[in-house]
């Protein structure tokens, strides 16, 4: 029995190198995250954007339904009054402080679907990972469009993460 | 068929059967067996007009639908406001209203509490069929520094303009322009001069009427509310304390018939402000002349040592808009640990206070036969929602007379000897011409007269029935030769200490001249107060208390009426005023032992009975039945 075996033992070896390099072969379904990242499809549900329009002002009016909305309560607006030396957005009313709890929120889209205004859609950006609970709240600044992305007010904003190295600060 | 003579009228609606007076209208009589019917121009404090045509209900054997705000019961009639057609009407008049309406309820601060937005998802169309441009008119209008006007938002109720003309009686709002070209304006454009302008934003049924300091502050979802009083003046409107984020967005008015009639002043209203935290402060005391922050525990050790040095030559001001708990405790502290009789709450010298000047209670104003406002505009300057009151008993037939202080002799004329019932309305500091003309127009004529008298601040009444006073103690006992003195005999009077409590900026201690040459001088001035007050600079210990708006206890009005404030705001790393008052004499050598508020309430009550009643009434003391 056991000399079976040892005489066997070099065709055991080469069946299992096959299965190994049989794979070879196949395409390469893993990507070297961070340094590239997946496309995700296009209604993935990843950080949030606050949009402009194609003049540069922001669409949100702070008008707190997608606070309200939120199930999970993570999101933060207070509003202010537009005065002809700080606009910011085209009406009345903007928000002065807009802020998303990225711990707390799940990513489930009602603030998408309660804005009047489309100002805040969901992002393609999932690596969110950070190393201190304060780094997870997302303010207004962290979340609007950069304004030359804003010409020509593209549904998905540039600068979307593909499968491309991306530049890191590390 | 006797039921027919009586006064009272059943009819039937949507079958229930329902009993009411005659001259009750369609409207109320189905609220009275809860059937809700869309409103936007009625109001229960005015006259119908019946202009929006929300309320149209199907009245049997009436061949057209009727506004059931503006049509009066009658017997044995039979009322639908659920049928096919009521439905289609009232989807009809709200697709009409909303044909101009901008819909920017994202940006409108009524977004949340609109009568509009509410019944347009109750009972309106869920889309509108009216293809073209809206009709666009002046958003963002200055009405005056208070209010705010969006004419593209305004549904043309009237509400504004009816209360400007029979509310308060100023006429200052119109209609302006006719047909679809009708806006809502005063004279020429000029700023609204109004005391009253607030209720105009609160009878608003859409966002055309907003406050200027609430504008887009909040959301309604977002506010915390808390029932409370108002802190502008004796009055004793009650009021909601609406605040986001621990700061006060706005003052509201809580429907409170025996007192204010669902109205607030501009004064109480706008006096928010005055009750912002402005960051956190810690106690301070002086050490070789300048101030140093220090603990509540060292600050109150170092103003007790200074206080036995004081050896009883220690006079007390507490502020009459201190809630009566914390004049409770004070009165305590002087009269009982300090043994001083030197307490006051009063800036100027008045005429004695006795229980009597609060025989009229604001409600029964309009039960008078005649009125005599005694100081005219004085009177209303101290308590600016009496006036709407007046009007309000004016229009019901009573005969009010603004007379100056000095006229007594034509407000005797003015009330002819078959008068029944009389009433005297004064400020506190014409006490005087009021009981002097109280006990002639007595004499003349064959009725009661009674008087009530305006006091300074939410709680001064509460002042002199705890006994604040030099010369007298808890519910108006007299000393027996203990009096002290009075604030304006303080300087010069060799006392040696002053501990001022306040709680509101409005009713603070303002030093007079006399005041402020003595003051510097004085070993020891304790200031217990919420902000920064002009005595600051010559403290030698300064406390830090919570406002008015901070607190729960109870304060009394005008009238005698015992009414709880809660704490709308939380300032917990200050102190609570009571427990400080309570530190300070334990040191002494007292051995207090309250845990809460409403344990000093519990006490205070056990101590003065007439405040039991009242109390667990909201009601008035009475000291008459009580004793």
């Amino acid at each position: 029995m056991a000399v079976r075996e040892v005489l066997m033992g070099p065709v055991y070896i080469l069946r299992a190198l096959y299965t190994t390099f049989k794979h070879n072969r196949r395409p390469i379904v893993t990507i070297e995250y961070p340094e590239m990242q997946k496309a995700v499809p296009p209604r993935a549900r990843g950080k949030h954007i606050l949009h402009r329009y194609a003049d540069g002002l922001e669409k949100c009016v702070g008008c707190e339904l997608c606070a309200i909305a939120c199930p999970v309560g993570c999101i933060v607006v207070e509003a202010a009054e537009n005065t002809p030396e700080n606009r910011v957005s085209p009406g009345e009313r903007y928000a002065k402080r807009y802020e998303i709890n990225l711990l707390r929120c799940i990513y489930c889209g009602m603030c998408e679907e309660a804005c009047p205004y489309d100002a805040i859609t969901m992002g393609p950006r999932y690596d969110l990972a950070d190393d201190h609970p304060d780094k997870f709240i997302a303010v207004k600044e962290d979340m609007l469009e950069p304004l030359s992305a804003s010409v020509g007010d593209t549904a998905v904003p540039s600068g979307a993460p593909s499968a491309q190295p991306v530049a890191r600060k590390w | 068929m006797a039921a027919v003579q009586t006064d009272q009228i059943t009819l039937s609606v949507n079958g229930q059967s329902v009993t009411v007076p005659k001259g009750t209208l369609i409207l109320d009589a189905a609220k009275k067996v809860g059937i809700d019917i869309p409103i936007f121009c009625s109001h229960p404090k005015m006259a119908p007009v019946a202009v929006c045509r929300m309320c149209l209900v199907e009245v049997e054997k009436m061949p057209k639908l009727q506004p059931a705000c503006a049509v009066y019961v009658a017997e044995g009639m039979v009322v639908k406001t659920v049928t096919e057609q009521v439905n289609k009407y009232q989807k009809g008049v709200l697709e009409f209203l909303l044909i101009n309406h901008p819909l920017d309820c994202p940006i409108c601060d009524k977004g949340g509490e609109c009568p509009l937005q509410d019944q347009t998802f109750q009972y309106g169309p869920g889309a509108s069929r009216y293809e073209f441009q809206k009709a666009h008119f002046d958003k963002a209008v200055p009405l005056s520094d208070k209010i705010v006007l969006d004419r593209e938002r305004c549904i043309l109720c009237w509400r504004c303009t009816r209360f400007s003309e029979e509310i308060s009686g100023e006429r200052e709002l119109a209609l302006i322009q006719r047909g679809v070209h009708t806006i809502i304006g005063t004279f020429n454009d000029e700023p609204a001069q109004s005391n009253y302008q607030g209720n105009w934003t609160e009878i608003c049924p859409v966002g055309a009427l907003t406050a200027r300091q609430y504008r887009f502050i909040s959301r309604p979802w977002d506010l915390d509310r808390t029932a409370s009083v108002c802190p502008g003046c004796s009055m004793g409107c009650n009021i909601q304390i609406d605040a986001r984020n621990n700061r006060i967005g706005r003052f509201q008015s809580r429907e409170n018939l025996a007192v204010d009639d669902s109205w607030l002043c501009d004064f109480g209203r706008y006096s928010f402000p005055n009750f912002q935290r402005k960051g956190q402060e810690r106690p301070r005391v002086r050490r070789n002349g300048s101030l140093q922050e220090v603990s509540y525990e060292e600050a109150i050790a170092f103003a007790v040592d200074a206080l036995k040095r004081a050896d009883r030559q220690v006079a007390g001001w507490a502020s009459p808009a201190d809630s009566n708990e914390e004049l409770f405790l004070f009165r305590r502290l002087f009269r009982e640990v300090l043994q001083s009789p030197h307490l006051d709450h009063r800036s100027t010298v008045v005429a004695d206070a006795e229980p009597d000047d609060t025989t009229l209670p604001i409600a029964d104003i309009e039960r008078c036969d005649h009125v005599v406002v005694l100081g005219g505009q004085e009177v209303i300057d101290a308590a600016p929602v009496l006036h709407l009151r007046l009007l309000k008993s004016q229009r019901k037939g009573v005969n009010v007379l603004r007379v100056g202080t000095g006229e007594l002799k034509r407000a005797l004329d003015g009330v002819p000897a078959e008068a029944e019932a009389v009433g005297i309305l004064a400020t506190e500091a014409s006490k005087k011409a009021a009981t002097d003309l109280q006990l002639r127009l007595g004499k003349k004529i064959k009725g009661s007269v009674r008087r009530l008298l305006v006091t300074t601040g939410p709680n001064g009444r509460g002042a002199k029935d705890l006994g604040i006073l030099p010369h007298l103690g808890p519910g108006y006992a007299s000393l027996n030769g203990q009096s002290g003195k009075g604030r304006v005999e303080w300087p010069g009077a060799g006392l040696k200490a002053l501990y001022v409590h306040e709680s509101s900026p409005l009713h603070g201690f303002t030093p007079t001249d006399a005041e402020s040459m003595w003051l510097p001088a004085l070993p020891l001035l304790i200031v217990h107060r919420f902000t920064a007050s002009p005595l600051d600079d010559l403290a030698h210990v300064i406390l830090p208390g919570h406002a008015f708006t901070e607190k729960d206890g109870s304060v009394t009005s005008m009238e005698g009426r015992v009414q709880r404030i809660r704490k709308g705001i939380d300032a917990e790393w200050v102190r609570e005023d009571w427990r400080v008052l309570q530190d300070i004499a334990n040191r002494l050598g007292a051995s207090w032992a309250y845990d809460s508020a409403s344990a000093v309430t519990a006490d205070l009550v056990a101590s003065l009975p007439p405040y039991a009643a009242a109390l667990n009434t909201a009601g008035r003391v009475l000291w008459s039945e009580a004793t």
